[in-house]
Parts: C-alpha cells; structure tokens; sequence
C-alpha cells in the first residue's frame, strides 16, 4: 500500500528525512513516533504528495509518487485522509462547510453529503458546533473538526499529524477507538504523534524516527 | 453550481476597494474606445446615407439645339449605371436660383442673359455609388457632345471615406491598447484576491479539488468586474452624449447632420458588455495560470 525507497528530503540543504525505508501493507496501523524536529510530518507530507522526495521513490496504491502528473495529485488525495498538525480549516466557512468540503471538491449530492458530515461530525463529538466558524472553538474541538473532515469520504489511507495533540485523555482515546474502528473497516491508518498513552493503547507497529532517521520498527506485541 | 457563485461575490467583497478601481479603469478605458466606436459607426452611417442620396448633374453646354437635348437625355437615360434623371431647363435654374437666394437674384438682373446652364440631375445605380466608379463613369460622360461639366460631391464622398479608413486602423490600435490595459487592471486585481486566499487556496488543493475547481470562482470574479465595467462604460457614453447634444454647436450639427448621432444600437451595447465580460475573464486566466506556474 505505501512503500518508500532510500527517500531523502531536505529543506534548505539541511536533511529533514535521510534514507528513509519502510513498507506499509494494506489495513495496517502505524504509529511514527519521535521527538520534535525528527521529520514525522514531513515524512506524512511527501505521502500526501503535498511535498516532493529529493531522492527516492515513494510508491502509494502502486503510483509513483515523483512520477505522477500534477492533474493527478487531487485525484489520489481524494482517496486519502489527512489530519493536520495545524488543523488547516478555513476560517470563513461553518464548521459544517469544512467537513463537506471534500464531497463538495468531488460533486457529491447534497443530500450524501448531508448525511456523511453529519455522520463524520457525530464520530467526534462536535455535531452541536456544525454551524459555528472555526475560530469560536477551542483547539481540541478543531482538531476533531479536521479529523471528521479527513474521514468524511471514507478514506483508504488515513494520515493523522498528532490528531490528540489538544485533546484530554479521555477524549484522545475516545479519537484513538475510533481510528481503530476505521482500521477495522479496512482503512489504511498512520498516526504520528508522541503520546506515551497513545502508544500503550494502540499496541501496534511502532516506527520510530529521529534526525530525519529511521530508529526502530517495531511489530505487534502480542 | 452555486458555489463557484458565492465564491466569486465573496472575492469580490473580500477587497472592495481593488475591485472598485479596476472597474472604474475598465470602465474608463472601455469608455475611451466606445468613443472610437462611436465616431466610427456614426460616420460610416454618414458615409452611407451620402452614397444613397448621391447626385450627379450633367451641366449642358448652351449651344446645344433641343432635339439634341432630348437625344442627349435618352442616352444617358440607357446608360446601365444611371437609376434616374430629371431635365433641368436653364429657366428652372434660374427660377431655382432665384427661390434659393432671393437675395442675390438682383445679380443675375444685370447680367441680362440667363447665365445659368440647363441640367441632367442623375441619381445613379447602386453599384457606382463609390468614388472610383463615379470618377471612371463621369469621365465618359464629359466625352458626349452637348455636355460642359459633370459635377458630383467628390471630394467630400472621398474624404470621409478616407477619415473611415484612419477611424478603423486607429480603432484598432487604440482598442488592442485599451483592451491590454483592462486585461492587466483586472488581472492585478484578481491577483491580489488570489494572494490574500493563497493558504485557503492551498487547503482546497490539499483536500483533492482539482486546479480548475479553484479556479473557476476567480475566473467569474473576472467576468463580473469586466462585465460591470462595460455597463458602466455605456453609461459614462451615453451620459456624454446627451451632454454634448445639450450644448449650443453640437458636434452633429457642426458636421452637418441632420440625422445627429446616434448611440449604439442595442446589439452593439450587448457586444461592448461581451468584450468586457471576455476581457475580464482573460485577466483572471492570466493571474491564476501565473499562480499555478509559481507552485503546484
Ligand atoms: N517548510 C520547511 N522549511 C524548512 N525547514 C523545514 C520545513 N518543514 C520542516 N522543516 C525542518 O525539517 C525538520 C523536520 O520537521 P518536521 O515538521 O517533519 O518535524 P516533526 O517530526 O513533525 O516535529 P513535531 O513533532 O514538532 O511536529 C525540522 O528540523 C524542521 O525545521
Ligand atoms: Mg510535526
């Protein structure tokens, strides 16, 4: 499903990602875990294809990433979902608008559209804020509003930046179950983050960077 | 869809001030190649009422006998490129004189003789109607026996057909001037709209909407700030217009037309907005090509 071959990417000649090798099969959960500066969103960006590999091939659902033509690019992000480190929702639409965006990218009715937000919203628990900006939340609620909107058209990868980031225990594992449950269903799940609770809970592939490397990789612990 | 629409609205409300000056300079530069085209049609509508009523006097000379007059009418008659002719008898000259300027006609009474020539008065065919072929058609008739002089407005005809010829090419480098002016206003404009959505833009991408998704509100942006800038460019014209015709020595009088000048038909209106409208697209093509250029 994903796979990254001797990838390198550097910002300003200085290596945020060095060599990096790793195989990720369909229906698995990841967790990349590191500590801060170590390339984790880097690493989710180039498979989002919102960046490019300076060395390396990155494969994703059999394409090539370095390959591909940019017409292509919306087409392939619109079977992935993605949570943003920085939330990334548009500050002049509703809450409801932010979620049904991708639908609305892809001409999907307006009644599917309806009902998937409304679904998606309901998962994390911010239904009663559908119509409010996103400005008049607070961070956790935020993130579950990009974490609805990354699954709201029921993705084959999910990519999740620290999606528990703000959140408090209790709701951090409330998003964990769910992303299990969306794993369960067959979704492709990577989660990057450095919650020690998260860990404990998820028990599952574990890779671990640091310095744009890759440290361990580590299976289940059953 | 709807949508691109509300889009559209909420980039055009999101810098109103840009957007206001760019429909005013596209209005304003519309406005000045409307008075190019509105000289141009007026003129070439001119042109034309002047060919339709175009006459020709055949002036005799006065040595001519009668029957030779009759025989010299029924010649020109036959001629293919004459529609109709009336005989002007030299005592009708004299009497039209005398209707036309009752004040001089004391001059002719001194002269004694009746100095004025008879005439043919010829209305000719359609398709002389144009000064090389009335020029080629006079010259034959100067040759005929019995006639002195063959007169027509040529001048005039060849002038103004000459100043319609300046008027098109002028047209057309004024307006292809004009035009690239509108099309760089609005494209600063829609460029700026673009920049000051480029991370909303950036988010749309991320999210799989396609180049031409995000691009069509900005695309319409364009065409409603052409498309109004038009409008207001007919009404800056038409408000002129019906100033100068207010004033004492309008420029319809001056030039001798009884017609005056007229506005622009309705379709060319419709078209003046087209333009607008076209040109309004093509600035916003240009600014989010530019965008898309700068990073995909
Ligand atoms: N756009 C950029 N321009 C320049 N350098 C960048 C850019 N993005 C990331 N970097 C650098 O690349 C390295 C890896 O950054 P990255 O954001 O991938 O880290 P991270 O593992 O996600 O950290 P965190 O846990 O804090 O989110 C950092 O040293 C960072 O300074
Ligand atoms: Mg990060």
């Amino acid at each position: 499903m994903i796979q990254l071959f001797h990838v390198s990417k550097y910002y300003d000649r200085r290596p945020a990602l060095s060599d990096i090798n790793l195989q990720i099969d369909k229906g698995e959960f990841v967790l990349l875990i590191g500590p801060s500066g170590a390339g984790k969103t880097t690493l989710l960006k180039l498979l989002f294809c919102e960046e490019r590999p300076d060395e390396g091939q990155i494969l994703v659902q059999g394409r090539n990433m370095a390959r591909m033509r940019p017409s292509d690019v919306p087409f392939l992000r619109r079977t992935m979902g993605m949570v943003f480190q920085d939330f990334r929702l548009l500050p002049k639409k509703s809450v409801f608008e932010n979620v049904a965006l991708p639908l609305l990218v892809q001409g999907a009715s307006t009644f599917e559209t309806r009902r998937r937000v409304m679904d998606a919203l309901k998962a994390v628990g911010v239904e009663h804020k559908r119509d409010h900006r996103p400005m008049m939340l607070s961070a956790g609620e935020q993130q579950r509003v990009c974490i609805a909107r990354a699954i709201v058209n029921g993705p084959i990868i999910l990519l999740a930046d620290e999606p528990t980031g703000n959140l408090d225990p209790d709701l951090a594992a409330e998003i964990i179950e769910l992303f299990k449950a969306i794993n369960a269903r067959g979704t492709t799940v990577m989660v990057a983050t450095h919650n020690r609770h998260v860990i404990e809970q998820v028990n599952r592939r574990v890779v671990a960077i640091s310095q744009g490397k890759v440290m361990m990789d580590k299976g289940y612990r059953e | 869809m709807l949508y691109w629409v509300q889009e559209a609205f909420a980039n055009i409300r999101l810098n109103r001030t840009t957007t206001v000056i760019a429909v005013a300079t596209t209005a304003f530069t519309l406005a000045c190649f409307g008075v190019f085209l509105l000289l141009y049609l007026n003129l070439k509508e001119m042109a034309d009422s002047l060919h339709e009523d175009f006459q020709v006097v055949v002036y005799l000379s006065d040595d001519v006998a009668a029957q030779d007059i009759s025989k010299l009418r029924q010649t020109v008659k036959e001629d293919p490129g004459v529609e109709s002719l009336t005989y002007v008898s030299k005592e009708q000259a004299l009497m039209d004189f005398r209707e036309q300027f009752p004040a001089e006609s004391h001059l002719l009474d001194g002269l004694g003789e009746n100095p004025l020539p008879a005439s043919f008065e010829v209305t000719l065919a359609p398709s002389l109607r144009s000064p090389p072929s009335v020029t080629r058609w006079a010259e034959r008739l100067r040759g005929l026996p019995g006639v002195a002089e063959v007169r027509y407005s040529r001048e005039w005809v060849e002038n103004l057909t000459t100043m319609i010829g300046y008027l098109e090419l002028a047209g057309f480098a004024v307006g292809a001037v004009l035009a690239a002016a509108s099309v760089t206003i609005i494209a600063s404009t829609i460029r700026l709209t673009l920049y000051a959505r480029r991370e909303e833009i950036q988010i749309m991408r991320l999210i799989g909407a396609t180049p031409a998704f995000i691009t069509i509100p900005y695309v319409l942006e364009g065409a409603v700030l052409g498309a109004i800038g038009s409008l207001l460019s007919l009404a800056i014209l038409k408000g002129g217009l019906e100033f100068m015709k207010l004033q004492p020595g309008a420029p319809g009088q001056v030039l001798g037309l009884e017609t005056g000048f007229h506005f622009f038909p309705v379709q060319v209106s419709l078209l003046m907005v087209l333009v607008g409208l076209v040109l309004g697209c093509a600035g916003s093509l240009i600014s989010v090509l530019d965008m898309g250029r700068a990073r995909v």
